[in-house]
């Protein structure tokens, strides 16, 4: 069969070509489409639809996607079979990446080095001069591994059997960290990177079995150290390649790097680093100690699990204020919205519980509608604000039990940072309001891609990273948990 | 005289002191306990599933309900005891191997036991050989599996396969729930039952159970 389909992606505007009735998960994965729940067909979140040309119904369609969606030509990408020539577009949009761009104190090294910080999602990669710590160069992209799964849980599912992970990352990053160091290899010295356990465990290739199942003991925290050869790199055997240690359990280098970014292990105060993504980790303490932990928020503030959730991009409502007493949202791109983001999530429940349209039991005061109008002809239904609940007790739940085992009250927190794309878009106002953040906004401070920033100044001042301790905290093994967790679920009175 | 559509009123408003003081009331004037239980207790928490699937309550909601029907009902366990007053069907339910996510668990626990099922609780984190020695212990109609990791799923496969090796498997009914859990994933590991939150939980364990009986009959 050899016969080919020209398969054309919008709004991408990408071209390519694949052999007649092969999937198409594949060759989407290269453009960046996702498949969070690895490609089984029950999530729906990497549904296209259809333009030109036919896409078969298959038994999943049917089970995942409303008999209008079908009609409307929507289709799940990850069980489909080109047959011809297709022209769709996808639900799913491109990621903001955030980079880095605070300035670096000058070091006493010469040449050059890259920091890489390795996201589930998204990868970026800064290029330095380490003399004077200018950032001179920057790539970044979509995880490829991102085809296999979005969460890490879906990752190690596949990793348990197949090692083609290890081999895409590796490859991947080499293609990246070659491109930037274009005629100037001689001189690159270190290569630095930070990621989750996840990340690091499949970029060096230890077993994450362990990682399947309780007590989710890793393999090995340690820093991993590789000559380029090792990862078959094109780069000369005196340049050294370095995956930061993890912590515990989930929470990974690029936890320890924030902590570095935000000098929490030089502080009196009790400071905060919050991660606001899907594995919600949260770090707590001082100069003295310092305790971290995971909670497991889930996806929903990436605008996944959410009706008509989207990436924060075009088209997006990434805002919603109260004026008037009437909703106003702001639409990336400034087009007609098409769906809700994050940001805009939190901002609409928000606004919905000032105006007394949700009750601060979650439901919709216009209950038998299910729907809360934002914008036509986007909603946000009972079960999206569910979804927010869910995410949100858990991270304040996570925070209530770290500051109980410091010994201090949530009042003696001084400085909370956060980090992700997410902790960087959201109105702190409203993360305060709907009590995913139970802290006064004053003393809140969206901190950036710390987790680059970090990697960048352990990349100029080796041995920075091995000097911080910090104890990882299991919440599962804290009777207590759901309690806290339950309290949590509603929005606070105001 | 209890006013005993109180007991009903508190147990869906969650407000379990009322439901003791009423449940109390009622046992000192003479009311049969399994009327209280047919008539206002099971009814109330029907109606606690019903708000539940339709989305008007939540996870708190259906906790604060639970626990004052369960407050309500350890007054009248001792009585039905001694009385020898047959459960609804026995059930014993579980949170897989691996896996310590137990919050969606006790949930579905406390709705089966609101809709008049004798449920054993074996926690979180329960190993398949724990389930076989469950069944044979509390021989019951029906086994409740759980898990919210994708990677713990296949501990449900190794549950129905234990009950398989132990001979047990004909005896009792399988359903298995949780978020990353399917009908289709049921089917496939040839569980029984799936039911995709805790109000549809009762109205299927009924149905397994109901059938359940049937078999027997048509064995014996
Ligand atoms: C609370 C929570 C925790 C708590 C658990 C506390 C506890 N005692 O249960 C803590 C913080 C300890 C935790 C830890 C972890 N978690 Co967690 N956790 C969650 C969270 C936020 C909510 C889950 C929940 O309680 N939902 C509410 C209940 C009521 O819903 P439910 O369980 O689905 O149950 C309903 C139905 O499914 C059904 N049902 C449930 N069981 C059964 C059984 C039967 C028989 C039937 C019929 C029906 C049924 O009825 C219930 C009521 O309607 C979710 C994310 C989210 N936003 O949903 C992640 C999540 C489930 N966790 C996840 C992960 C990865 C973990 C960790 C591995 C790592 C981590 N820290 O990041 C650890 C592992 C712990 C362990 N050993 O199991 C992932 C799973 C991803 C995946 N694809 O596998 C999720 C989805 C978050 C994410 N990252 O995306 N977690």
């Amino acid at each position: 069969m050899s016969e080919k389909a020209t398969i054309r992606l919008l709004p991408l505007g990408a071209q390519f070509t694949v052999p007649q009735d092969s999937a198409l998960r594949e060759s989407l994965g290269s453009f960046g489409i996702e498949f969070p729940c690895g490609g089984e067909g029950w999530c729906g979140s990497c549904k296209v639809r259809v333009l030109e040309g036919v896409l078969p119904v298959t038994p999943e369609d049917r089970s995942t996607l409303t008999e209008e969606e079908i009609g409307a030509g929507w289709r799940l990408a990850c069980r489909a079979h080109a047959t011809g020539p297709l022209t769709f577009q996808a639900a799913q949009w491109q990621t903001p990446i955030l980079a880095d761009f605070q300035p670096m104190h000058p070091s006493a090294q010469l040449g050059l080095g890259i920091a890489i910080d390795v996201g589930t999602t998204t990868i970026v990669a800064q290029l330095l001069d380490l003399r004077s710590g200018e950032v001179i160069g920057l790539r970044s992209a979509l995880n490829p591994q991102s085809a296999y799964g979005a969460d890490i849980m879906s990752r190690v599912a596949f990793a348990l059997h197949d090692s083609r992970l290890t081999t895409i990352i590796r490859q991947f990053i080499g293609t990246m960290v070659a491109d930037l160091a274009t005629g100037r290899v001689s001189e690159l010295r270190d290569v630095v990177l930070v990621g989750n356990t996840v990340m690091h465990h499949l970029f060096a290739g230890l077993n994450v079995e362990p990682l399947s199942h309780v007590p989710f003991h890793p393999s090995d925290l340690s820093e991993q150290i590789f000559a380029p050869s090792d990862l078959e790199w094109p780069l000369l055997p005196s340049t050294r390649v370095r995956f930061l240690r993890c912590l515990g359990s989930f929470v990974g280098s690029d936890i320890l790097a924030g902590i570095l970014a935000t000098g929490i292990a030089e502080t009196k105060h009790l400071t905060a680093l919050i991660d606001l993504g899907t594995n919600g980790e949260i770090v707590l303490g001082n100069r003295r100690r310092i305790l971290c932990a995971s909670t497991a928020a889930g996806p929903a503030f990436e605008g996944a699990c959410i009706r008509m959730g989207m990436r924060a991009a075009t088209g997006a409502i990434s805002q919603v204020f109260v004026r008037n007493r009437a909703l106003e949202c702001h639409v990336i791109g400034d087009t007609e919205p098409r769906g809700i983001c994050g940001s805009g999530l939190v901002d609409a429940v928000s606004a919905g519980l000032e105006l007394g349209a949700i009750l601060s039991n979650g439901r919709l005061q216009n209950g038998d509608n299910r729907e809360y109008l934002l914008r036509p002809p986007v909603a946000i239904t009972q079960a999206d604000i569910r979804e927010l609940q869910l995410a949100k007790a858990a991270l304040a739940a996570g925070l209530r039990i770290l500051v109980n085992l410091t010994g201090a009250t949530v009042g003696e927190v001084e400085h909370v940072y956060l980090a992700g794309a997410f902790g960087n878009y959201v109105r702190i106002a409203s993360a305060c309001r709907i009590g995913l953040l139970e802290i006064p906004g004053a003393k809140i401070i969206p901190a950036g891609n710390t987790a680059l920033r970090g990697a960048k100044m352990a990349l100029l001042a080796p041995g920075i990273d091995s000097q911080v301790s910090v104890t990882h905290v299991s919440l599962e093994s804290y009777p207590s948990f759901q309690d806290t967790f339950v309290d949590c679920l509603t929005f606070p009175y105001t | 005289m209890a006013d005993l559509n109180q007991l009903y009123d508190a147990i869906l408003n969650g407000d379990h002191k009322t439901a003791v003081t009423v449940t109390r009331q009622a046992l000192t004037e003479g009311t049969a306990p399994i009327e209280l239980i047919t008539n206002y207790m099971s009814p109330a928490m029907d109606e606690v599933g019903r708000r539940f699937e339709c989305e008007e309550y939540f996870v708190p909601e259906l906790l604060l309900s639970g626990r004052a029907m369960k407050a309500a009902l350890a007054l009248l366990q001792p009585l039905l005891a001694a009385s020898g007053a047959e459960p609804a069907g026995r059930i014993v339910i579980g949170t897989v191997k691996g896996d310590l996510h137990d919050i969606g668990k006790n949930l579905v626990a406390s709705m089966l036991e609101g809709g008049g099922f004798e449920v054993h609780d074996l926690g979180a984190d329960v190993a398949p050989e724990k389930f076989v020695g469950a069944v044979r212990e509390h021989k019951p109609d029906l086994v409740c599996l759980s898990a919210l990791l994708t990677v713990t799923m296949p501990g449900m496969r190794d549950v129905v396969e234990a009950l398989k090796m132990a001979g047990l498997r004909d005896q009792v009914r399988v359903m298995v729930g949780g978020a990353p859990v399917t009908a289709e994933f049921a089917n496939e590991i040839g569980a029984d039952g799936y039911a995709e939150n805790a109000g549809v939980a009762v109205t299927v364990a009924r149905r397994l159970t109901r059938k359940n009986h049937a078999m027997d009959e048509a064995k014996g």
